[in-house]
């Protein structure tokens, strides 16, 4: 498959006017600025084939948006060298924005005052998109996003999932080969997510497209990636699949066990009690995964166990641990 | 013809806004209306004292004010709201947005907000320049409508290349609401000819804020005022100046770095 999106020591540093707090400061640096300089992204590497979706992970200021700011050429980076379908993003050459989006989850692109629909005609005149295309993008798009329903509202009338829906149709009706999505479900309620991210899957199959999206929920990433770049205080920490992700960062398992007796007994001599996430009644213990066969058949052998379930850690966890090394 | 297309659709966009308010469009006609007889009523009480002000009649005066109004109408209709729209939008970020589009962002920044219903002024403004330059008893030949058209259209390039410098400023200084206050200050300056004011004032009127360039010009030239060569100067300065001002345009867009997300 071929390399479209090719990041290369990618660095961006800002300046930023700093000044202490009280009034003093603030007269001294009305006359005198301080400048620091801060690191928002440092020497990224990484490469994304066409077709793929790939979960762009870090806490909040780790770079995400600045790195997909910079690939969609609203930043010049101080360093390094990017290429996206065979475009230098920040030059921004029309033939580049034209087959990009950029999708904000913050951010609204729509008319507040008008319907979605109407925004869409201004989309079709500024993206050159032909009538007949237009109609069957808008057609497929309602498939996919039910849209009928919302499009002649106005935007300020719609609920936040609504005008998701609205601003992603927005974002796509120019048939983009590239999709970078900051955060596109944030705020949304769990079925609204859910929906957004089968939307995605259908896109990317549909289409083609490849997807680069940050998502500060779990469930978006594990739904919609197999792989992952996870980037702390501007640097790459990680790159590959989640599921290697969790046997480098976390290599050991949880077993649960129901017991037929229901007095809570000691599990410490089996492995570290954890505490478990679904109040069905049942112990976790962590376990080292070379161990869990042995430890699994003591248990069997030594306690009343009515159930026994062997489980991955959290994906949450061990990515909050990937954060912290 | 894509940016005609670009602009049919923005066009589309604001008329469907104005029409979603319909009261708020009829009580501004009637104010525009109001105001125009407040100001005509002005006139009539000057030139009940004096048959002239420094040399200009009052069917000069009615024609000055038409292009007076055609100024303000593209202050009101064009700068104001999309100085607002564009302030805003580089504050909160929203300018990213119109950055991804394949359309000239200055094109964009421009046109994407139109008060519709301001076109009301185009009709009034033509009707007082036609009947001031009736009143003044003649003596427009053509060549010298034509040149007083040409001249309308340089001192608003002239000013519009003066919002671009103020509005670009802000990439610089992010936080700089006040960038067209100052350009509608001196506006009011354009109701009377360049020469009844003392010099200094002339100057900044014709030279900073070239708010005579706009409006005292085109009158001069209706007047037969202005040498073929003089004309020519004033055409290559507008086109100087649009130049200038889209190079700091491009400069400020470089600059911009958007508002953290």
């Amino acid at each position: 498959m071929s390399e479209l999106i090719q990041v290369n020591q990618l660095s961006k540093t800002y300046k930023v006017p700093e000044r202490e707090g009280g009034f003093r400061s603030a007269v001294r640096g009305f006359f005198k600025r301080k400048y620091r300089d801060v690191n928002a992204v440092q020497q990224v590497t990484f490469t994304i084939c066409q077709g793929e979706i790939v979960g762009f992970l870090g806490p909040n200021g780790a770079g995400k948006t600045t790195t997909l700011k910079m690939l969609s050429g609203l930043l010049h980076p101080t360093g390094g060298s990017a290429s996206v379908l065979g475009y230098t993003p920040w030059e921004r050459k029309r033939g580049y924005l034209q087959a990009m989006t950029l999708v904000m989850g913050q951010r609204n692109r729509l008319s507040w005052d008008i319907p979605a629909a109407d925004s869409f005609l201004l989309n079709q005149a500024i993206y050159r998109i032909p009538q007949a295309e237009y109609a069957r993008t808008l057609k497929e798009l309602d498939e996919l996003l039910d849209l009928s329903p919302i499009m002649r509202k106005p935007v300020r009338n719609l609920s936040l999932g609504e005008r998701m829906k609205c601003e992603l149709a927005a974002a796509l009706l120019h048939r983009p080969q590239v999709l970078f999505l900051d955060e596109p479900t944030i705020g949304l309620d769990i079925t609204a997510q859910a929906r957004i991210r089968s939307f995605l899957q259908e896109y990317n199959r549909r289409t083609g497209a490849t997807i680069l999206l940050t998502s500060h929920y779990m469930a978006d990433v594990t739904a919609l990636c197999e792989r992952i770049i996870i980037i702390h205080q501007g640097r790459l920490k990680y790159d590959g699949a989640i599921s290697e992700l969790t046997h480098r960062i976390a290599p050991f398992k949880l077993i649960g066990v129901a017991l037929g007796d229901p007095c809570p007994c000691d599990l410490t001599p089996y492995g570290k009690p954890v505490a478990g996430e679904n109040g069905d009644g049942k112990q976790f213990v962590q376990v080292p995964a070379g161990e869990v066969a042995s430890i699994t058949s003591r248990l069997l052998a030594e306690l009343p166990i009515h159930d026994l379930t062997i489980e991955d850690p959290p994906i949450e966890d061990v990515i909050e641990r990937a954060f912290q090394e | 013809m894509h940016t005609l297309r670009v602009l049919a659709a923005l066009f589309k966009i604001n008329l469907q806004m104005s029409l979603a308010y319909r009261a708020d469009t009829l009580v501004n006609i009637l104010l525009n209306l109001m105001w125009l007889g407040w100001e005509l009523l002005g006139l009539s009480i000057i030139f009940s004292n004096t048959t002239q002000l420094a040399g200009w009649g009052i069917g000069e005066m009615i024609a000055l004010m038409g292009v007076f109004r055609l100024v303000n109408m593209l202050m009101a209709s064009l700068i104001w709201p999309n100085t607002e729209k564009f302030n805003t939008s580089i504050r909160d970020g929203s300018l990213d947005y119109t950055l991804l589009l394949p359309v000239n962002s200055l094109f964009l920044t421009t046109f994407s907000r139109m008060v519709i219903w301001r076109a009301w002024d185009l009709v009034l403004a033509t009707a007082l320049i036609v009947v001031g330059v009736n009143m003044s008893g003649g003596g427009a030949t053509p060549l010298r409508l034509l040149s007083f058209m040409l001249l309308t259209g340089t001192g608003a390039m002239i000013i519009y290349s003066l919002w671009i410098v103020m509005i670009a400023a802000t990439f610089w200084f992010v936080k700089f609401d006040n960038n067209v206050t100052i350009l509608q200050a001196l506006l009011d300056a354009g109701r009377y000819p360049a020469n009844v004011y003392p010099v200094w004032l002339r100057m900044i009127v014709t030279f900073v804020v070239p708010i005579a360039v706009a409006t005292t010009v085109p009158l001069q030239a209706l007047r037969g005022e202005l040498t073929f060569l003089q004309i020519l100067l004033y055409l290559g300065v507008s086109l100087a100046a649009f130049v200038v001002a889209s190079r700091i345009w491009k400069a400020g867009m470089k600059k911009y770095s958007g508002a953290s997300s």
